[in-house]
C-alpha cells in the first residue's frame, strides 16, 4: 500500500474520533438541559455564588463574596496552602467607587447626600 | 514521478514526504510526542478554565441583585435587622432578605460544610421540590416527633449525604462543638439532587432557627443581606446609596460576581500556562535545531533532487507536507486526548489543581464547552510556526547551486 494511502487511513481514524467526540459533546449538551434547569431553581432557592467544587477552606468556598482579610484567617501570614487557592483569583474590587471620610464621619442622611 | 493531474501529483510528493519523514523516524517520532504532550496540555487547561467559567456563569443570572455585608474592623461581621427597613426604603429596592449561613467545620471528617438558613417549607413547594430528593418520609409516630421539633430539620447536598453515611448519621446528624452543652440533632428529610451537585455538593440547608443555633448566631442579627432590584440599570446606583448611607456595609452586585466569575481564571490559569514556559521553550529549541540547519544528509539530499531536475516549487511542498502531516496530526491527536482526558476521563491529575484536598467534591462531569477561537489559536501558534521554520532552510537549500550544495558537505 501507498504511504498515502496510510495517511488517507490515519486522516479517517481521526475524522472518526472527532466525530465520536463531537457525539459525546453533543450529548452531554442534551444531558446537560435538565441539570441546568435544576440548577437555575437551586440558585433561586439559594442564593450562595460559586460552585462546590472548593470546599478545602472557608474562605475558598464563596471567594466571589468572601471578605478581603479571610485569607489570613487560620493565623497570621498564613500562606495560601491549599492548591485550589492557587487557582482561584481573589475578586477584584479594584473598580468599587469607594467614598474617603476624614475623621468619624457623621452619619450620612438621604437629605445631605441626594 | 511528478507528472499527472495536480491530484495525482500531490499524492506522490505526500509520498515522498512521508518516506523522508520515516527515514529520520527516531527524530520525528520525538518531535511528534513532545508536540502532542505541548497540544494536550495546553488545551486541557484550556478546556478545563472555560468549561468551569461556562459552568459558573449558567446561573449566575439567578443571584441575589446585592450581597450586602457589614465590616468591622476590617472583617465580615453580623448584620443587625436595624438596617432593613432603611434599605427597603430606597426607591428601586423591591425587596431584602436577610440570609443566614456560614460554615461547619466537622473536624473527624475534616471536611468543612456550608450551612445554610431558611425556610424548608419553600422547597416543598411548587418547582423548588424537584431539586430535592425528598427522604424519611415520617409514620405518624415519627411525624409527631418531627412537628414538635419542625426547626431541627435540613435538607443535605450529595456529598454530605455520602459523608454522613459512611458515620451512620443519614438518618439524623448531631451538630456539637465542644462549648455547647449539649449536641443538637438534625432530621435529615432530603437530599439534593445529583444534577445541582456542582452547587449543593457541600451544603446544608437547615430551617433558619435551627441554623441559627448552629452557627450561634443573636436574635435579630443575620450574616449578610441580599437586596432585589427589579431594574438592572438601578443596581449600581442603589449599591452606592447604601454605602453612602452606611459607609460600615460592603455591597457586591451581581455585576461585580460576575467579574470575578470570568476573570477568576484569568491570572492564575496564565500562570499555569506561563509555569509550561520551560517545555515550550525546550520544544522550539527543539524544533529550532531540526530545522535552523538541515542535516548534511537532507543537504545533500535537495542538491540531489534540484541536480536530476526537481523544482524547487515541488521540494518546497515536499517540505511543506512533511511540516503539515507532523504538526497537524499532532495538533489533532492532542486536541482529542485533551477533550477525551477532561470530559470523559474527568481530569484526573488536573482537577487537583481546582478541588484541592476538599474532603467533599462533586464528580467533576463538566458540560464541555470549547471556544472554537482558541482552538484556532491553538492550531494556528502550533503549526504556523513550525511551518516556517521547516520549509524556510529547505527554501535557502534549494535556491542554492546544487553543485554547491552536494560539494559542500
Amino acid at each position: 500500500m501507498r504511504y498515502s494511502s496510510w495517511l488517507a487511513i490515519v486522516i479517517v481514524a481521526f475524522c472518526l474520533w472527532s466525530g465520536s467526540a463531537y457525539m459525546h459533546f453533543h450529548n452531554r449538551q442534551i444531558e446537560s438541559e435538565q441539570q441546568i434547569k435544576l440548577r437555575h431553581q437551586f440558585q433561586k432557592a439559594v442564593g450562595l455564588p460559586n460552585l462546590a467544587i472548593t470546599s478545602t477552606a472557608r474562605y475558598l468556598r464563596h471567594y466571589s463574596i468572601t471578605d478581603l482579610t479571610t485569607p489570613f484567617q487560620d493565623y497570621p501570614a498564613s500562606p495560601d496552602h491549599f492548591p485550589a487557592g492557587f487557582a482561584f483569583a481573589p475578586p477584584d474590587y479594584s473598580n468599587m467607587p469607594c467614598p474617603i471620610v476624614f475623621g468619624k464621619p457623621e452619619k450620612l442622611t438621604r437629605a445631605n447626600t441626594l | 514521478m511528478i507528472s499527472g493531474s495536480w491530484f495525482e501529483r500531490q499524492k506522490n510528493i505526500i509520498d515522498y514526504s512521508l518516506q523522508s519523514l520515516l527515514r529520520r523516524r527516531s527524530k520525528n517520532i520525538l518531535i511528534l510526542i513532545i508536540f502532542i504532550l505541548l497540544v494536550f496540555a495546553v488545551s486541557s487547561v484550556l478546556f478545563i478554565t472555560e468549561s468551569l467559567t461556562q459552568e459558573m456563569m449558567i446561573t449566575s443570572n439567578d443571584l441575589p441583585d446585592i450581597t450586602v455585608q457589614r465590616i468591622v474592623g476590617g472583617r465580615q461581621a453580623n448584620v443587625p435587622a436595624s438596617y432593613i427597613p432603611d434599605i427597603e426604603e430606597i426607591p428601586g429596592v423591591e425587596a431584602v432578605e436577610t440570609r443566614v449561613w456560614g460554615y461547619f467545620y466537622l473536624a473527624s471528617l475534616q471536611a468543612n460544610f456550608t450551612i445554610y438558613g431558611m425556610d424548608l417549607n419553600l422547597l416543598e413547594e411548587g418547582e423548588y421540590q424537584k431539586i430535592v430528593n425528598w427522604k424519611n418520609v415520617p409514620d405518624e409516630s415519627e411525624n409527631q416527633i418531627l412537628s414538635t421539633r419542625p426547626d431541627f430539620r435540613m435538607i443535605v447536598g450529595q456529598g454530605v449525604f455520602e459523608l454522613l453515611r459512611d458515620i451512620q448519621m443519614e438518618k439524623a446528624y448531631l451538630f456539637y462543638q465542644p462549648t455547647w452543652e449539649k449536641p443538637i440533632p438534625f432530621d435529615i428529610i432530603g437530599t439534593f439532587k445529583t444534577e445541582t451537585e456542582l452547587q449543593s455538593n457541600d451544603m446544608m440547608i437547615l430551617q433558619t432557627e435551627g441554623a441559627r443555633r448552629v452557627l450561634e448566631l443573636p436574635p435579630d442579627e443575620f450574616t449578610d443581606m441580599a437586596v432585589y432590584v427589579p431594574n438592572p440599570e438601578e443596581i449600581d446606583n442603589i449599591a452606592l446609596k447604601i454605602r453612602r448611607y452606611f459607609p460600615e456595609l460592603r455591597t457586591i452586585t451581581k455585576a461585580q460576581i460576575k467579574n470575578t466569575y470570568s476573570s477568576v481564571f484569568g491570572w492564575k490559569s496564565a500562570f499555569v500556562l506561563s509555569s509550561m514556559l520551560a517545555a515550550i521553550f525546550a520544544f522550539l529549541i527543539l524544533i529550532w535545531d531540526k530545522a535552523s540547519g538541515l542535516s548534511p544528509e537532507e543537504k545533500r539530499e535537495i542538491g540531489i533532487l534540484k541536480a536530476v531536475g526537481w523544482d524547487t516549487d515541488v521540494l518546497l511542498s515536499v517540505k511543506l507536507w512533511e511540516g503539515l502531516i507532523l504538526s497537524g496530526v499532532s495538533s489533532l491527536a492532542g486536541i482529542l486526548l485533551a477533550y477525551t482526558y477532561t470530559f470523559q476521563l474527568r481530569a484526573p491529575g488536573l482537577r487537583e489543581i481546582f478541588i484541592g484536598w476538599s474532603a467533599i467534591y462533586p464528580s467533576f462531569q463538566l458540560i464541555p464547552d470549547a471556544d472554537p477561537k482558541s482552538l484556532l489559536l491553538i492550531i494556528t501558534i502550533s503549526v504556523v510556526p513550525y511551518l516556517a521554520v521547516t520549509v524556510f532552510p529547505a527554501w535557502k537549500a534549494a535556491i542554492t547551486d546544487p553543485d554547491v550544495v552536494i560539494r559542500n558537505i
